[in-house]
């Protein structure tokens, strides 16, 4: 990818710079234990406050620090994202008003790897999710899922068992 | 001129083309902090639609018709994984807050969708559609009583935009 490209996904992804500044952020957090970052963070504590706030304000994407995201993550569309308090595997993707966890629940869900959660979808309580399963938009979540299951509907069921969502992640 | 149009055929761009572009992805930008809204560039909406202020919509229907109304935090577009082909919505629909519409499906004329409701199928004229997932729960419904107060009549539509068919 050249730098045009790169330049031209961030600005029209507006997903791309909530991760990035979610990132941003996590790596500040690691500075407790490295005081040769500190003078950094004069200028990086302020940085990331701003750009989390225009985040926030401008497209309604909440990606809070208590959130613990692996590689490949991507929000598909802006507003109403809420991941707080939570933990998610690799290649994990999320639509548009989806709530992954809450800031005031003692303990957030364990979502697997490469999961895929649709758009206005919840996943609240301290719930398991399998690896590869895919949460249908609109499904609300608050009990554990089993690997490569398809969850439907309000309130979450599972409709059926082995299904493989590479098709619909999104390519890296 | 020549050289003009040499650039144009050696790099794929020009600086006319490169500005529209710049022009529109900040423009996009803009909308999307302000009204907190993203409508796609390849739906054709018809004139006299409704839609909602409170943001939050992300829209891409093939064709919208006239008079119909769309509340906050709605999402209509294709479905995951399953083409690009996006849902069709009728002439004076109503569309409440919180609704998911998706995949090849068409909403007929009058037809009111509830809120909270995850539409993956097709909708008669005049039925009420509601639940997730979604079923028919009435028929032959008249919703102009939902539409009245917010200006959408065909009467005031006219006058407002020259996208009307002639006619009705």
């Amino acid at each position: 990818m050249t730098a045009r490209n790169s330049f031209s996904a961030v600005l029209r992804n507006q997903g791309l710079q909530a991760v990035l500044v979610y990132r941003f952020g996590r790596q500040l957090l690691l500075a407790k234990r490295r005081p040769w970052w500190w003078p950094l963070l004069i200028v990086g504590v302020p940085g990331y406050l701003v750009a989390a706030a225009v985040i926030r304000g401008c497209y309604g994407i909440h990606l809070f620090l208590s959130a613990q995201i692996g590689a490949g993550f991507s929000v598909q569309h802006f507003g109403g994202v809420e991941v707080a308090n939570c933990r998610l595997g690799e290649g994990c993707t999320v639509g548009q008003q989806t709530q992954v966890g809450s800031r005031t629940a003692a303990e957030g869900p364990q979502v697997g790897d490469g999961v895929w959660i649709g758009g206005h979808a919840k996943v609240l309580g301290p719930v398991r999710i399998g690896d590869g399963a895919t949460i249908a938009p609109g499904a609300r979540v608050m009990k554990t899922i089993p690997a490569r299951a398809f969850v439907v509907g309000d309130p979450g069921r599972v409709v059926f068992r082995g299904y493989d969502n590479t098709q619909i992640q999104p390519k890296s | 001129m020549r050289y003009y149009n040499g650039l144009r055929r050696q790099i794929g761009w020009t600086p006319r083309t490169l500005t529209l572009k710049l022009l529109l992805v900040l423009g996009r930008i803009l909308a999307i902090t302000l009204a907190k809204s993203d409508i796609s560039e390849t739906s054709s909406l018809d004139g006299g639609v409704y839609l909602s202020d409170h943001g939050y919509l992300i829209v891409g229907p093939r064709h919208l018709g006239r008079g119909s109304l769309i509340h906050q935090r709605v999402t209509i577009g294709a479905k995951a994984g399953g083409g690009p082909i996006k849902p069709t919505i009728g002439e004076q629909v109503w569309i409440g807050p919180d609704c998911i519409i998706y995949g090849q499906i068409e909403i007929g004329d009058g037809a009111t969708i509830l809120p909270g409701t995850v539409l993956s199928m097709n909708v008669p004229p005049r039925a009420v559609a509601a639940g997730n997932p979604a079923t028919i729960i009435a028929r032959d419904f008249d919703n102009a009583a939902l539409r009245q107060n917010l200006r959408t009549d065909v009467d005031r539509a006219q006058f407002a935009s020259p996208c009307i068919r002639s006619g009705t």
